[in-house]
């Protein structure tokens, strides 16, 4: 494996080499409020435009990298209407993406959206990009009091879920090959240094150090356990509901979750379907023309709980959390997942 | 679940671009109620005609360009027929849509999703099927399909309710099993009197029979005639089940209809000595995507359109008290 | 004990009292939030509950929200703006108000995080203390970080309070609340008057301990060059060509995800079926276009003509920070130039745009 250095002034030509190939996201503000967005500087990974990227003091972004791969939006096919009857266009293929600066934690975020998007039938919108994806991580050396990942088995550090890993170490990022991906995109690469034994062991400080940064900590043994047997406990539900104000904030911002709608549109005689994101959140999420299985808010609260904690293990064996804690900081009041897996944990044996 | 446990009804659809619906033509339109339609379709395109299967109890995203996406469960049986069809009440935008379509017109359809009911576990059993409303609509699917393979089934009873007798659907069908004498039917409704707007004939009240009903058919379709012969009840589908008392011995119940109807029968099956897996019902859910990604039809770890819809009420027991 | 200090003491006896003696059936109040420097909204009949609740500078939501999902007697925690919502809401009959007891918060402002991590260039959890003493408010030895390329400021930092509090607050013309059955301390007067000051304030904005300090000098300077050091743009229509407009939202309402939080926080978003939701007639495609986003928010906007109390919840709750301020400001003052009215004033007026009166500049009914 090789470890290689890249001055961060020249990070700007590594762009426009990799430039040719794919299409290079980085840490964006989308659009020019390049003020904090609740502590971070980035709203999301956006189209990158050839300035120079400045990483020094960045933050996770406010949307997760799922909006590269499952767009808020996103045309599925356009219909028309013609002497013949329907006809239907795929949109055209987009080019490759290559994720600047992905966190840890959103890199396996991706992971485990790729449990639900391969499951059965692959999905024929997200598995294309991400199959085609090279995410270049960067060891997250400044985590939020809000982050929890290391509870979760992800560290701020780790290189599980990458092709490339960039740390950064003062005046340069040390780049190391992860993947095979990450190899061969590294061959191709002019202009990088060897790194140094120096340099290494000071990435392998820093990660140590950011590890220890992540002071937020969740228990999830017999989680799942403790989910299941809180399920039909409506006073614990309706109480850990009580301040939700049921607003998409908390999904949509989540990495892991990846429920959407799909809606037409039409005008005249040619139109398109599309689907977008939706929330568990919602009240008419489950709507149905008669009835409508959650009705109530605490219902809700708790599939979003459940999904992510009791539903997805016992599916995929893992845990859909990646401890990034959007969910919480972002909050409009403060809402805390973490309150609220504590609180299943000590309801008490007299419930079960 | 994983790509290899894609079986066959599946691989159908798991080529190319799950979420393109293939363009269907309404061949034929049957109005069943006054809000209730039943519509045949079948595949412009005539070699997926040929190549399409699927089993009882499955079900298809059905599509009105430029309106959106609906489930309905596929209503015909694949023992019969050249055509598919679904049946479908106008209560929400799709379905409205879908009810101002003529003959002729063009759908859109993805399919066919979910399990199905389970044929192996059925054969050699005694089948009680209890239905109310438009819930028929899947039953009428595996009752063809067992009535068209009879000797590999013991009894067949159908005890099926509506709120009236102008919400009776599939009028042609009662009638028809009505007349073979390897099957019992029993029909009843909530209330005899119909509705004030409703065009059905009065039926004659305390010992009434189903009387021959005005057409309510589609252009070309012959005049259903109810047979005289059987008994329309009062009162609701589970009550009437429980004075029919069915033996539980070597016997499945196939439930299906309004929530309200199914969280009262399972009980009333429970009494009867009817365990949780001799139970087995569809769930009707806001399935959107139809392939277990979107997350809507989500209950417990069960995903209603990739691991249904047909579920033993053992395997959802411990969710539907609380989510359906 | 400071006056936060104070009041918070008074609250907890008082709710306790109305707890024990059956007076009320719920407390709404706020807790302390669980990062620092937020507070969370705290709903309870537990007499327990309420030593946690407090008073301080960051009680920021709207909790008026919560009480048409509620049943019973509610005794709610209330702010100038919040007991402007409750008012408007007992207008359009979604509360009774023999249902509640109404504790009152004369606000002297909340602190916009934002402007203090624009001010310090601290991250919110990267800051020990943010402590409000009078006009000022003073940051506490922020995290050190080493060695990144950033010099360590100095610390203890002293800030002017009007450049910190939000813009809302800033503009707030009734601090005390205009209903209450318990007012926890003095009433206070409008910052309104005081406004000419904060503009020419700006050279004294960053006071520092620390000699010599670059990096104070530089945020003075880049605050002053802005009209506004909240991470938000307040746009002036008035100065802006209709282009310019169309441009800005655009650019703003393209970083929109439609997640409604701005919806759901409102105390005024009150229908329990929203124009948006509906499909026949689908008013609006669901898809979080620009063009559909900024309708949502223009015809949201109409709805609340009469009801909003500029409590900036809607701009707070924006996990996109977009200004949704511009926007319920040009309504409220809009409301106030056509009508001569003012939201949730007066419990037993008629909603504003339910009635009509024959002096009304529109004779389109006359």
């Amino acid at each position: 494996m090789g470890i290689k250095k890249i001055a961060k002034k020249d990070i700007g030509n590594l762009l426009h080499q990799w430039g040719k190939d794919y299409t290079i996201l980085v840490p964006s503000t989308e659009g020019d409020t390049a003020l904090t967005v609740h502590g971070s500087r980035f709203t999301v990974h956006g189209l990158w435009d050839g300035s120079d990227v400045n990483l020094d003091w960045h933050r996770n972004t406010v949307k997760p990298p799922k909006s590269n791969f499952l767009p808020p939006m996103e045309e599925m096919f356009r219909f028309q209407k013609g002497k013949e009857g329907h006809s239907i266009e795929l949109p055209q293929e987009e080019r490759r993406q290559l994720i600047f600066g992905i966190r840890p934690c959103d890199a396996r975020s991706l992971r485990l959206l790729d449990m639900i998007f391969t499951d059965v039938y692959q999905d024929p919108y997200y598995l294309p990009k991400r199959n085609s994806a090279v995410l270049v991580g960067l060891v997250c050396l400044r985590p939020y009091d809000s982050c929890f990942c290391t509870s979760l088995g992800i560290s701020p550090g780790g290189s599980d879920d990458v092709d490339l890993l960039l740390t950064d170490i003062g005046d340069e990022f040390l780049i190391e090959e992860i993947s095979d991906k990450g190899k061969r995109l590294m061959e191709l690469t002019a202009g990088l240094e060897d790194a140094t034994e120096d340099d290494i062991t000071k990435a392998s400080e820093a990660k140590e150090k950011a590890y220890g940064k992540v002071t937020r900590k969740i228990d999830t043994q017999h989680l799942k356990d403790k989910l299941l047997s809180s399920f039909e406990d409506e006073t614990y539900w309706e109480k850990v509901a009580a301040k939700c104000i049921g607003c998409g904030i908390c999904t949509f911002l989540c990495p892991t979750c990846y429920c959407f709608d799909i809606t037409d549109e039409k005008v005249k005689k040619q139109g398109a379907r599309f689907r977008c994101w939706d929330s568990c959140a919602f009240s008419l999420y489950t709507k149905m023309p008669m009835e409508n299985p959650r009705e109530e808010k605490w219902q809700r609260v708790r599939q979003k709980v459940c999904h992510k904690f009791e539903f997805y293990p016992m599916s995929f064996d893992v845990i859909a959390c990646t401890g990034c804690g959007r969910c919480i900081r972002l909050c409009p009041v403060n809402w805390d997942i973490c309150q609220t897996l504590e609180g299943i944990r000590d309801r008490g044996g007299d419930h079960q | 679940m994983t790509a290899s446990d894609i079986s066959d009804k599946h691989r159908f659809l798991a080529q190319g671009n799950v979420y393109l619906p293939h363009i269907m033509i309404i061949e034929k339109i049957i109005e069943e109620t006054p809000g209730v339609k039943t519509f045949h379709f079948n595949f412009k395109d005539e070699q997926i005609r040929d190549e399409f299967t699927f089993e009882s109890g499955q079900f298809g995203e059905y599509s009105v360009f430029g309106v959106g996406e609906a489930p309905f469960c596929i209503s015909s049986s694949p023992t019969r027929g050249d055509h598919l069809e679904f049946t479908l009440q106008r209560v929400g935008k799709v379905t409205n849509a879908l009810h101002r379509l003529g003959v002729g017109a063009e759908i859109g359809f993805r399919g066919p999703y979910g399990n199905s009911f389970p044929i192996d576990l059925l054969q050699g059993k005694n089948l009680i099927f209890v239905g109310g409303g438009i819930g028929l609509a899947p039953l009428r699917s595996l009752i063809w399909n067992v009535l068209d393979n009879r000797d590999k089934y013991g009894d067949v009873q159908i005890i099926y309710g509506a709120r009236s007798p102008a919400d009776l659907c599939f009028r042609y069908d009662l009638d028809a099993w009505g007349d073979d004498k390897t099957v019992d039917v029993i029909t009843t409704v909530d209330r005899q009197e119909s509705r004030v707007q409703s065009p059905v004939s009065r039926v004659e009240a305390g010992n009434s029979r189903l009387q021959s009903q005005e057409s309510r058919v589609g252009a070309g379709d012959s005049r259903l005639q109810t047979a005289d012969s059987r008994l329309l009840r009062e009162g609701f589908v589970p009550q009437v089940l429980e004075q029919v008392a069915p033996s539980a011995e070597n016997a499945m119940a196939i439930v299906c209809g309004p929530p309200i109807m199914i969280r009262f029968t399972f009980p009333v099956l429970g009494k009867l000595g009817f365990t949780p897996e001799q139970m087995i019902t569809t769930l009707e859910k806001r399935m959107k995507c139809g392939i277990g990604k979107c997350g809507r039809c989500n209950i417990g770890d069960i995903y209603v359109c990739r691991d249904g819809p047909v579920f033993t009420y053992a395997q959802i027991k411990r969710f539907i008290s609380s989510e359906h | 004990m400071n006056s936060d200090g104070r009041m918070q003491q008074r609250l907890r006896h008082e709710a306790g009292a109305l707890l024990e003696q059956d007076k009320v059936d719920r407390i709404i109040g706020f807790e302390p939030g669980s990062l620092k420097f937020t507070t969370t909204p705290l709903i309870t009949k537990i007499k327990d509950d309420l030593d946690r609740l407090v008073i301080n500078p960051f009680i920021v939501n709207n909790l008026a929200v919560f009480l048409p999902g509620l049943k019973g007697r509610i005794a709610i925690v209330s702010k100038g703006c919040d007991s402007r919502s409750i008012v408007s809401l007992i207008q359009d009959n979604k509360v009774s108000r023999d249902d509640l007891v109404i504790i009152g918060i004369p606000c002297p402002g909340m602190i916009d995080l934002r402007k203090v991590e624009k001010l310090t260039g601290k991250d919110r959890d990267e800051m020990d203390d943010i402590i409000r003493e009078g006009d000022k408010v003073v940051i506490r030895e922020g995290i050190r970080d080493e060695g990144y390329g950033i010099t360590p400021d100095p610390y203890p930092l002293t800030l002017e309070v009007s450049d910190v509090l939000f813009d809302n607050c800033l503009a707030c013309e009734f601090p005390t609340p205009q209903d209450y059955d318990i007012l926890l301390g003095e009433p206070v007067a409008s910052r309104q008057s005081a406004a000419g000051e904060s503009v020419e304030s700006q050279e004294s904005r960053v006071e520092s301990r620390g000699e010599g300090d670059s990096r104070a000098k530089r945020l003075q300077s880049e605050a002053s060059s802005e009209r506004s050091v909240s991470g938000l743009q307040t746009i002036n229509y008035r100065l802006l060509t209709r282009q310019q407009r169309w441009g800005f939202w655009r650019k703003e309402f393209r970083r929109c995800i439609r997640c409604y939080a701005c919806r759901n926080i409102c105390p005024s978003c009150f229908c329990k079926r929203c124009f948006v939701e509906e499909s026949e007639p689908q008013w609006l495609m669901p898809v979080p276009r620009w063009q559909e986003n900024l309708m949502f928010q223009v015809i949201r906007n109409i709805h609340l003509a009469g009801r909003c109390t500029d409590c900036g919840e809607c701009e707070r709750s924006c996990p996109m920070n977009i200004p949704l301020r511009s926007l319920t400001m040009e309504m409220y003052n809009l409301v106030g130039e056509l009508f001569n009215f003012k939201a949730g004033m007066d419990k037993d007026a008629p909603p504003l745009m339910t009635h009509y009166e024959q002096e009304e500049a529109e004779d389109l009914i006359r």
